[in-house]
C-alpha cells in the first residue's frame, strides 16, 4: 500500500463513514506492511510491528495523528528480523511474536534492545513459517498458524500448532490441525475466544490468487487435533462478499466478528453468536 | 400498566430467554453433539422466517440512553458482557482449566457448518484512491494506479472536474483478475508506444505492460517477474533501462526496458553502504547521469558472509534478496541518496538531502526536471510537494513547497512532470483526486485542474491490503493498519 497508517472506526461505521482517528508520519515510526495490531484493554495500548526496521512498536490506546510509540522493543539482543504479526497477554504481561522457524517473547513493558524471556525453537518444535499467533491466558495455550513457505505451490500447506503458554525451547506441541480436512492452506491473522475455547483462523488461501477459491474463515477449538475440518465456517462468496479474508478480531459484548479483507481493500463486521 | 403486571411480564421474558439459552447451550457445548443438531443451533441464532414476531436484537440497558431507561420500570440483571474484568477472573480461575487436553478432542469425522451470512456491516471506500500518476504530453495521455479498487484509469490531461460533479469518468479502465495488477504503486507510459507499465507493491510480484488498446480485464501484452516489494519506477528511455525501487530488500533493480518473463535484472544495487532504507521513489538524471531514491529510514543490515549472507540468498532466491541479520533493525531519518546512474552493487550514495530543514515526512515518488536542474518529491505525511536543487546535500532546505488549502494536495504519494505543457501531475490518495500545477508554482496555490474519481466531500479512507484488524474495547473502534 503507498500509504501506510492507522485508521480506527467506530464499531457501527459503515460504506465510506471517515476514520476518527489516523496513526500516520514519520514521527509513528510504522511502515507499511503491518499485517497485525492488537489492543491491549487492560492497559489501554495497541501494539503492531515495524518489519523492515525489526520492531514491535507500543502505543498508548487513544493516539491519534503523527504522534510517538511510548515503547519501542528493537536492537542486537531483540533477535528480531522481520516481525510481522504479534499478541500480547495483557494478564502476564507477555509479548509474542512469531518469526519463522521461532516464537519470540517479550516482557510487555519491555522497551528498547530487550531479550527474549523466552523462546520456542527446534526440531521437534513443528515451527516452520510460523506467520501469526494468538496466546490464550485463561488456559495457558498458545495457537500459532503456520504459513505456506513460497509461491512455487510444492512447498506443504500451514497448520496450526497449539503449545503450552510458558513453553521454552524445543518442545512439541500438543496439538496440531492440518492436513486437507483442515482446509488451511495458509493461516494469516488468528483471534481467540478463551470462554468457550475457540480459535478463529483466517484463512485466505494461496498469496498471488487475487480471488482464490476456498478461502474461509474457520473456527476450531483449541481440543481439536489432527487433520479437523472447522467447527464453523464462513466462506468466501456472494452471501458473504467475502473474497480474500486476512484478518478477524472479535467482539464479545456485541458477538460480532470482525474481518479485513484485503481483495476487497474492507473491514466486514458478522453477527456471530454461535461463538460466544 | 400496572408496575406489578410489568414485573411479572418481564420476568416472563427472562424465564422464556433463560430456556432457550439453556437449551441452546446444551446442544453447542456438548463434545459429541451431532452434526442436525449444530445446524439447528446454528440456524436458530439467526431465526428464520415464521409469519410471526421473534427476537432478532436487542439493546443492552446502558445502550438504551436515558430516555428509554425510565419507562423500563423495575430491576433487573444487566447482562455481563465478556469483558476484560471477565476475562481477568477467568485467568485466575486457571486450576480447572490446566487439566484439558488438547489432544484428547480430535474430532476427525467432522463436518463443518458452514455460516454463509451476510455482514451486518461493510466499511469500504467507493472511490478510487490515486496511489501513482503519469503523463504523456503528445498524446494528452494521464494515467493513474487506483489501488482501492485495483484499476489504471487513462484520462485526458485536460479533463478537469466540475466542483459539482461527482467525477470525472476515465477513458478508459483496466482492473481484474487476469491482470497481474492489484497493489499498485507505481505507473510509467512509454512516450512511443503509448504503452502502461505498472508495478505492483504486494501480491503480485510482477511488472505488467498493457498495450494502448488494453482495456477491462485483460492479461498484460507482457510482464517481467520482480521481486517482492516494488514501489518507485523510472525509465532511461536512451539506455532503453528501467528501474525498480524493492522496499522489502533495500534495494534496486535495474533491467532492460522490453525484459519480460523470468528475464534476471542487468544489475542490482544494494547492501550496507549504499543507505538505501526503506527506499520508495526513483528518479533519473540522464543529463547528469544521477540517480535519485526517496528513503523512509526503517532499515536493517546484511552480513558480508556467512549466515544471512545476501549473496547466497540472492543466488538461492533472486527474487527475494533478503538475508538481513536478526537485531539489526533501526531507524533512520528520511532522506534522498543520490548515486551515480549506473551504480550497482555495495556502493554508497554520492551525497544524501537528508535532515529537519528538508520537511521530509515518506517521501514517496519522486521526478527530476534536467534542464531546470530541479528534483520533486511527493510529501506524503507533509500533504506537499517539495521541490530541490539536483545539487542540494545534507539538511537542505527546499527552494519551493507546494503545500496549503488551496492546493487541493492531501496525502501526496505520486508526481509526474509535464515539460512541454510546463505542468506538473499530483496523485493525492488522500482525496481521490489528481491535480495539475505549474511547473514553477509556490505556496499554497489552487490548481491548473483537478481530477476526482469521487466526490470532493466525500473521505478517502486509505485503506490498503488490511492483513490484519483490531479491536479497541475501551472505544468501541476497529483499528485497522495498512
Amino acid at each position: 500500500m503507498a500509504h501506510p497508517q492507522i485508521a480506527t472506526f467506530a464499531r457501527l461505521a459503515k460504506g465510506g463513514d471517515a476514520p476518527t482517528r489516523t496513526i500516520a508520519g514519520q514521527a509513528t515510526k510504522l511502515s507499511r506492511t503491518m499485517h497485525d495490531i492488537r489492543y491491549d484493554a487492560v492497559h489501554d495500548e495497541f501494539l503492531v510491528t515495524n518489519p523492515f526496521a525489526g520492531a514491535i512498536l507500543v502505543f498508548r490506546g487513544g493516539a491519534d495523528g503523527e504522534e510517538a510509540p511510548i515503547r519501542i522493543i528493537q536492537g542486537p539482543s531483540t533477535m528480531l528480523e522481520s516481525p510481522d504479526r504479534l499478541d500480547v497477554d495483557a494478564v502476564h504481561n507477555e509479548i509474542f511474536v512469531p518469526e519463522g522457524d521461532r516464537i519470540l517473547v517479550y516482557p510487555r513493558e519491555g522497551n528498547g534492545d530487550v531479550a527474549p524471556i523466552r523462546m520456542i525453537r527446534g526440531p521437534d518444535t513443528q515451527l516452520r513459517s510460523a506467520a501469526t499467533l494468538s496466546v490464550d491466558p485463561v488456559h495457558d495455550l498458545l495457537i500459532v498458524g503456520l504459513n505456506k513457505t513460497d509461491r512455487t505451490g510444492r512447498a506443504p500447506n500451514g497448520a496450526l500448532l497449539v503449545f503450552h503458554r510458558t513453553d521454552n525451547g524445543n518442545v512439541k506441541p500438543r496439538g496440531v490441525i492440518r492436513g486437507p480436512k483442515s482446509g488451511i492452506v495458509r493461516i494469516t491473522q488468528l483471534a481467540i475466544n478463551p470462554q468457550r475455547k475457540l480459535i478463529v483462523a483466517t484463512q485466505p488461501g494461496p498469496i498471488e490468487d487475487m480471488e482464490p477459491e476456498g478461502a474461509f474463515i474457520g473456527v476450531w477449538s483449541m481440543d481439536d487435533n489432527g487433520d479437523v475440518a472447522p467447527r464453523w465456517k464462513i466462506p468466501t462468496g456472494p452471501t458473504s462478499t467475502l473474497k480474500k479474508p486476512r484478518g478477524a478480531v472479535l467482539d464479545p459484548k456485541n458477538k460480532e466478528l470482525i474481518v479485513a479483507d484485503m481483495r476487497l481493500n474492507a473491514i466486514l463486521t458478522y453477527y456471530f453468536p454461535e461463538i460466544f | 400498566m400496572s408496575r406489578g403486571f410489568r414485573v411479572r411480564e418481564w420476568a416472563g421474558v427472562i424465564s422464556l430467554l433463560s430456556l432457550a439459552v439453556a437449551v441452546a447451550m446444551g446442544v453447542l457445548f456438548t463434545e459429541e453433539s451431532s452434526r442436525s443438531e449444530l445446524t439447528a443451533a446454528s440456524r436458530a441464532a439467526l431465526r428464520s422466517p415464521t409469519g410471526y414476531a421473534q427476537l432478532v436484537s436487542y439493546e443492552s440497558l446502558s445502550a438504551m440512553g436515558p430516555v428509554m431507561r425510565p419507562a423500563m420500570g423495575g430491576e433487573m440483571c444487566q447482562w455481563m458482557p465478556a469483558s476484560t474484568g471477565a476475562f481477568l477472573t477467568a485467568s485466575l480461575l486457571q486450576a480447572e482449566a490446566t487439566g484439558s487436553n488438547p489432544g484428547q478432542s480430535s474430532g476427525q469425522d467432522r463436518v463443518s457448518i458452514d455460516v454463509n451470512r451476510a455482514p451486518l456491516r461493510t466499511i469500504r471506500d467507493p472511490n478510487p484512491a490515486y496511489s501513482a500518476i503519469a503523463v504523456e504530453p503528445e498524446s494528452n495521455m494521464l494515467v493513474v494506479t487506483d489501488e482501492n479498487l485495483f484499476q489504471i484509469l487513462e484520462y485526458d490531461r485536460l479533463d478537469n472536474t466540475p466542483a459539482n460533479a461527482r467525477m470525472t469518468e476515465p477513458k478508459r479502465v483496466i482492473g481484474g483478475n487476469l491482470t497481474k495488477a492489484e497493489m499498485m504503486c507505481g505507473v510509467y507510459i512509454d512516450p512511443k508506444t503509448l504503452e502502461t507499465y505498472v508495478i505492483n507493491n504486494d501480491t503480485q510480484d510482477w511488472m505488467a505492460v498493457f498495450s494502448k488498446d488494453a482495456r477491462g480485464n485483460v492479461a498484460p501484452d507482457r510482464y517481467l517477474a520482480t521481486p517482492h516489494g516494488t514501489f518507485g519506477i523510472a525509465v532511461d528511455e536512451r539506455q532503453q533501462e528501467i528501474f525498480l525501487t524493492v522496499q522489502h530488500s533495500n534495494a534496486v533493480v535495474v533491467y532492460r526496458k522490453l525484459a519480460e518473463g523470468e528475464e534476471a535484472p542487468l544489475r542490482r544495487l544494494f547492501g550496507n553502504d549504499t543507505e538505501l532504507e526503506d527506499p520508495h521513489g526513483i528518479a533519473v538524471d540522464t543529463k547528469n547521469n544521477l540517480l535519485f531514491v526517496s528513503n523512509h529510514g526503517n532499515v536493517r543490515y546484511r552480513n558480508t558472509g556467512g549466515e544471512g549472507d545476501l549473496r547466497e540468498t540472492a543466488a538461492q532466491n533472486p527474487r527475494r534478496m533478503r538475508g538481513f541479520i536478526r537485531g539489526t533493525g533501526k531507524f533512520e531519518p528520511p532522506s534522498i541518496t543520490v548515486y551515480g546512474r549506473d551504480a550497482e552493487g555495495n556502493t554508497a550514495p554520492v551525497r544524501i538531502i537528508e535532515g529537519p530543514q528538508t520537511r521530509l515526512n515518506w517521501p514517496m515518488h519522486l521526478a527530476v526536471d534536467e534542464e531546470r536542474g530541479e528534483l520533486y518529491v511527493a510529501n506524503d505525511m507533509d500533504h506537499s510537494i517539495l521541490v530541490f536543487r539536483t545539487t542540494d546535500e545534507g539538511d537542505a532546505a527546499p527552494t519551493r513547497v507546494i503545500k496549503g488549502p488551496k492546493t487541493g494536495i492531501k496525502n501526496p504519494t505520486s508526481i509526474a512532470l509535464d515539460l512541454k505543457n510546463g505542468e506538473l501531475w499530483v496523485a493525492n490518495m488522500g482525496n481521490h483526486s489528481a491535480t495539475a500545477f505549474p511547473l514553477t508554482a509556490s505556496g499554497d496555490v489552487e490548481p491548473l485542474r483537478t481530477i476526482r474519481g469521487g466526490p470532493a466531500n466525500e473521505a478517502s479512507l486509505m485503506i490498503g491490503n488490511p492483513g490484519g484488524v483490531g479491536y479497541d474495547t475501551k472505544r468501541e473502534e476497529i483499528l485497522v493498519p495498512n
